[in-house]
Formats: C-alpha cells, sequence, structure tokens
C-alpha cells in the first residue's frame, strides 16, 4: 500500500493586502499523523489550512499532496475534507442531507451514497440524529455531524479548523478524546489548529509551533515543552507560562542571556537559593500557584502541590532545577 | 418583581397605543364601512345613502369593463412580480459582494426608487415615445422597427410593466442585506466538495433565501396590484381599448369620476379577494420549503 496523505509545504507565502499572513512556511506532514498547529491568534495557522483545502492561493511556494503539487488544483479535487471552527452545516438541510450534500454533487449513486453517509454517521455516534436540522441540535452534536460529513468524503487529509473552540469546557474534553480515538481508527493524516495549547499538548502526535507567519518548532509535544526553540515558543506553551528573566537577573545569567524556568521547576525550599515574596496564592484544587517577587523585583510563578500553608506576604525560598533552566539569547530569541 | 412584571405588558400597550388608534381609525374602520357602502346607492356626493341589497353584485356580474379591468389586473400581475424579483433578486445576489465600484451600482439600482412615480412616468412617455423614444432607437439597432408602444393593447400593457420594472429598491435592498447574512463559510464548504457557482446558486443561496424570497412575492403582488395606478394614469388613461384598466383606475373612475362610490367600495373588496387568493396560491406552492416555521 502506498503512502497516501502525505504533505509538504514549500516556502509557502501568503498576504493579505499589506498584511503578511505566512512568510515562507515549510512543513512535512507524515501519512497518518496527526499534526497539530499552534499559535496565537493572527499567527497564520488558519491561513495554512485554507491554503492546504484550496480555499485560498498562495503568494508564493506550493503545496504538495503525496508528491503532486496542488496549488493550482480547485479544493474539491485535492481530497481534502476541512471541519470548520463554525461547523458550517446547511441549516436549511437535514442532518442526513449534509451528509449526501458532497455525494450528491459528486454523483455517487444512491444506495453507495447513503451507506457512506450511515457509516460515518455511526462511526460518530449521530444515526439517531439524521432527520433533524442543524437548529434542532446542541453544539457538541453539531460538530459531531461537521466531523461526519468531512468523514463521508473519505478524504487523504482532514483539515480541523479550532474543531473544539465553540464547546464547553466538560464537552471540549470529552470531544477531545473522541476525536483522538477517531484517528487512532481511521489512521488517515490530520491537521488540527488550535490557539489553545491545552489542547495542543494532549491533540497530536507533533505539534508545530507558529508565530508570526513562521514555523517556530516542530517535534513531539513533550519535546517541545521541555527544550523550547526559542523565547516565543516558550511563552506559548504551558500554563502558567514560562518564567522569562532577561539577563537572567536572580537566576544568574549573563548579559546577552534571557534564562527561563518553568513554574514547577521552580521548588520551595528552606535551603534554596532565591529569596522572595509571596504576592498572590492560587490554590486550584490539584495544585497551588504562588506569584513571588524577589528583591530585585523579578516575579517568578511557582507551581506547588496542594494544601500548603503558604499566605500572601510570606518570605520563602526557591530552588530551580539546574536541569530545567532554559538559555535563550535575548536578541535573536533563540534557545542557547 | 410582581410590580414590574405587571407593568411590562401595560407599557408595551401604551407604546402601541397611538399606531393602533391610528389603524383602527384610518385603516380598520374605513375598511368596513367600505363593506358597509358595497350594498348601499352611495354617489360620495350625497349625505344618506339607502340600502340597494346585492343590486352593485348585480351590477359587477355584467360589467364587461370590469372584466377587463380585472383582465388587466392579472396579466399585470402575472408578468410584473416575476420580472420585478427576477431583477431584485439578480441584482441583489450579483452586487452583494464588494467589489470596486459596487457602492455605485447599487446606487444606480436603487435611484429609480426614489423618484417620484409621476416623473418616471413622465420620463416613461419620453421612453416609450414611438417616434424619438430611446426604446425604439434602441430596438432599432436591433433591426427592429419598434411598436407604437402605447398605442397597441398588449404593448402597453408591457410598457407599464416596463416602467414598475426600474422602482425595485426596497426587494433589492432585502435581498443585499440578506444575502450578506449568509454565512461565508458554507460556500467554501460547497466549493470543498466540488459545488459550482451555480450548484451555489441554487442548492445554498436560493434555499437560504427562500423565506426571504415568499416574503417579497407576497408584498410585490399586493403593491404591484395598486401601484399600478400612476403609470396607467399617466401614460394610458386606462386605454387602449380598457388595456390598462387595471382595477385601482377602475375603482377611481368609478368612485370619483362616475360618483358610483357605492360600485367603488365593491370593486375595492374584489381587488382585496384577488390579492388573497393569489397570495394563497404563492403560499400553497411554497408550502413544502421550511418558510412559515
Amino acid at each position: 500500500m502506498t503512502e497516501r496523505g502525505v504533505i509538504r509545504l514549500e516556502r509557502l507565502a501568503k498576504s493579505y493586502g499589506r498584511v503578511t499572513a505566512l512568510e515562507g512556511v515549510d512543513l512535512a506532514v507524515r501519512p497518518g499523523e496527526l499534526l497539530t498547529l499552534v499559535g496565537p491568534s493572527g499567527s497564520g495557522k488558519s491561513t495554512i489550512l485554507r491554503l492546504i483545502a484550496g480555499l485560498e492561493q498562495p503568494d508564493g511556494g506550493r503545496v504538495l499532496l503525496d508528491g503532486d503539487d496542488v496549488s493550482r488544483i480547485p479544493p474539491h479535487r485535492r481530497a481534502v475534507a476541512m471541519v470548520f471552527q463554525d461547523y458550517a452545516l446547511y441549516p436549511h438541510l437535514t442532518v442526513r442531507d449534509n451528509l449526501l450534500f458532497g455525494l450528491r454533487v459528486r454523483r455517487v449513486r444512491r444506495p453507495e451514497a447513503e451507506q457512506r453517509a450511515r457509516a460515518a454517521a455511526e462511526r460518530v455516534r449521530i444515526v439517531d440524529l439524521l432527520d433533524r436540522y442543524p437548529d434542532q441540535m446542541s453544539g457538541g452534536q453539531r460538530q459531531r455531524v461537521a466531523l461526519a460529513r468531512a468523514l463521508v468524503r473519505e478524504p487523504r487529509v482532514f483539515l480541523l479548523d479550532e474543531p473544539l473552540a465553540s464547546l464547553d469546557a466538560p464537552l471540549r474534553l470529552a470531544t477531545r478524546t473522541d476525536l483522538l480515538s477517531l484517528h487512532r481508527q481511521l489512521r488517515t493524516t490530520m491537521i488540527h489548529v488550535t490557539h489553545d495549547q491545552a489542547e495542543a499538548m494532549t491533540l497530536g502526535d507533533r505539534v508545530a509551533v507558529l508565530a508570526g507567519g513562521r514555523v517556530r518548532q516542530i517535534g513531539p509535544p513533550q519535546q517541545v515543552y521541555d527544550q523550547p526553540a526559542d523565547i516565543t515558543v516558550a511563552r506559548f506553551l504551558g500554563s502558567p507560562p514560562m518564567n522569562l528573566v532577561a539577563g537572567g537577573g536572580v537566576l544568574g545569567g549573563t548579559t546577552g542571556l534571557t534564562l527561563g524556568i518553568r513554574p514547577e521547576d521552580l521548588t520551595l525550599d528552606d535551603e534554596g537559593p532565591l529569596e522572595a515574596t509571596v504576592e498572590v496564592v492560587e490554590a486550584l484544587g490539584s495544585e497551588t500557584l504562588l506569584r513571588t517577587r524577589s528583591g530585585d523585583g523579578t516575579r517568578l510563578m511557582v507551581r506547588i502541590g496542594p494544601r500548603h500553608e503558604v499566605h500572601v506576604g510570606d518570605r520563602v525560598r526557591l530552588r530551580p532545577d539546574p536541569e530545567r533552566l532554559h538559555r535563550f539569547d535575548t536578541f535573536t530569541g533563540r534557545r542557547r | 418583581m410582581t410590580t414590574r412584571r405587571g407593568r411590562r405588558p401595560l407599557t408595551a400597550w401604551a407604546f402601541l397605543a397611538p399606531y393602533g388608534a391610528a389603524v383602527a381609525l384610518l385603516i380598520a374602520l374605513p375598511a368596513l364601512l367600505n363593506v358597509g357602502y358595497a350594498f348601499t346607492d352611495h354617489t360620495g356626493l350625497t349625505r344618506d345613502p339607502q340600502f340597494v341589497g346585492l343590486a352593485n353584485v348585480d351590477r359587477l356580474l355584467s360589467d364587461s369593463f370590469f372584466l377587463d379591468s380585472l383582465e388587466a389586473s392579472l396579466f399585470h400581475v402575472a408578468l410584473a412580480v416575476p420580472l420585478r424579483l427576477l431583477a431584485a433578486v439578480g441584482l441583489g445576489l450579483l452586487l452583494a459582494a464588494p467589489r470596486p465600484g459596487g457602492r455605485w451600482l447599487r446606487v444606480a439600482v436603487y435611484l429609480p426608487t426614489v423618484i417620484p412615480d409621476v416623473a418616471l412616468a413622465v420620463l416613461f412617455l419620453w421612453v416609450l415615445n414611438p417616434l424619438y423614444g430611446p426604446l425604439n432607437q434602441l430596438l432599432g439597432l436591433f433591426g427592429h422597427s419598434g411598436f407604437t408602444w402605447l398605442a397597441d393593447p398588449t404593448t402597453a400593457r408591457v410598457a407599464v410593466v416596463l416602467m414598475l420594472v426600474f422602482p425595485i429598491g426596497e426587494g433589492f435592498i432585502v435581498v443585499l442585506a440578506a444575502r450578506r447574512l449568509l454565512n461565508g463559510r458554507l460556500y467554501e464548504a460547497a466549493a470543498l466538495e466540488g459545488c459550482g457557482p451555480f450548484g451555489q446558486l441554487r442548492q445554498l443561496t436560493l434555499p437560504l433565501l427562500a423565506p426571504v424570497l415568499v416574503l417579497l412575492a407576497v408584498r410585490d403582488t399586493i403593491l404591484t396590484l395598486q401601484v399600478n395606478f400612476v403609470p396607467a394614469y399617466v401614460l394610458t388613461d386606462g386605454r387602449p381599448a380598457n388595456a390598462t384598466l387595471y382595477l385601482p383606475v377602475y375603482i377611481f373612475d368609478q368612485a370619483f369620476e362616475f360618483s358610483g362610490f357605492a360600485y367603488g367600495a365593491l370593486i375595492t373588496i374584489v381587488l382585496m379577494v384577488v390579492s388573497i387568493m393569489i397570495i394563497a396560491a404563492q403560499l400553497f406552492l411554497v408550502r413544502r420549503w421550511r418558510v412559515l416555521r
């Protein structure tokens, strides 16, 4: 079986008027991979999806699908399916007709079309909703219909544009798990766009961090988290974000370097080298976040276990884990 | 809380009251009186109309001018409503997307709507002039000798429709606004499926606009049955051979020219019944669309 669903982006560039969305993106997506594109809003992640789908034309560079340059091929001949953030279900059609829409356009024969629609509906458990209209369903149900509509196409690549963003928190967690198991069953290439860093960590074999129209880093989520390639990536992944101290300051550094340490890599230790005052205590139940302030004014976030007897105003001593200290060039932002 | 809940409907009624009073006094009451007058010998000039039973109805049934008038009105609606809708929907959809100069094109489409009917009719007297009017000259470019527009029954009717195809601003604006409210993602989803521009028009735009289109058709039917009064009065005065003696024109003639106020009242009722029947037929035709949810 030949590998299907290989996507390569080569020096992909796109501007909207004077705004540059992408400036030369290179990206290789492996067959069957679930790749998460993550980045702050305006980083160009949705633009990448739209260029792969063919909804927009690149200003420069190429989109290769299984080795073929598809940059000038219309969307419907690219064998990609897209799930939109607002689902884009046809409001005047029932779920069944929503699923059949594309098959009818493609003149798939009725019995086969019905059977494919039913199979897709079964896979995402919406068979009992087939006769409903989109406005008669909850957000989660609509999301699954959107997914089923993509499944019906039997595409080589799924493009998911913030598919969970419109769901409320508990549903988002459940759907995240569903999406993962769906990918495990299908083993079809999926590119998933999100601005939620928690989704980026949990969903995806690899994560690509975008910022300012460029891919800053790509790799397995834990690796990107542990070894961020630059300050932007370090700041974006993790909540609360990494403590970054320009010049090193209390973390002990040299000029020209910015030192970073994640909140969980700082521990309370009476023998610790850093002295600080607790400014804010956030007890989250499973953990406690402390915002501390050192003598020179440096603020460090510290993540500690639950049920600590620490109060605002307490003086504490902190010990950074030297293994987990990140060094970045202050001027280029790159990891050193 | 109870006082607030108790007072809210009262407040609403208070705000509605001036409108309600005006509707009752200026529309409902005259309409009721109109029904009463239809069965009298009221001339519009005397003070004490006498009840005459179904005498006016008898007269109506044997009135060949009335049949001409009814036929003229039905011909007009059958031609004017589809053409006006087609123009409003077509132009609305064409000009909904932002494009260079689109603003001026939209203004151009709306402009005839702000021109007073009488002025537009006088303008059309020139447009339709068989000797030097631009319409015949335009036809001349295609080798056609042109028509004596207002002198021939059929072309006179067509001419009135032609004039009324221009003031379509309201329908145009409604279509424009409704089209702009449609979610652009739907079109992208359809494009991904391979649905081209005509497929998108047929499978997305028109079904999604269906409620608006039905509303416009109903409104235009009512409107078109009435607004042909001015062009008919200015262009043809009901002629030739009663071809443009539309119901409003005949009602006016009877009520105010021939002192047959009661007879005019009866024809007004007929006009209303005709309107209701056409609208009912339209709603029956589109009953399977999800427009009346």
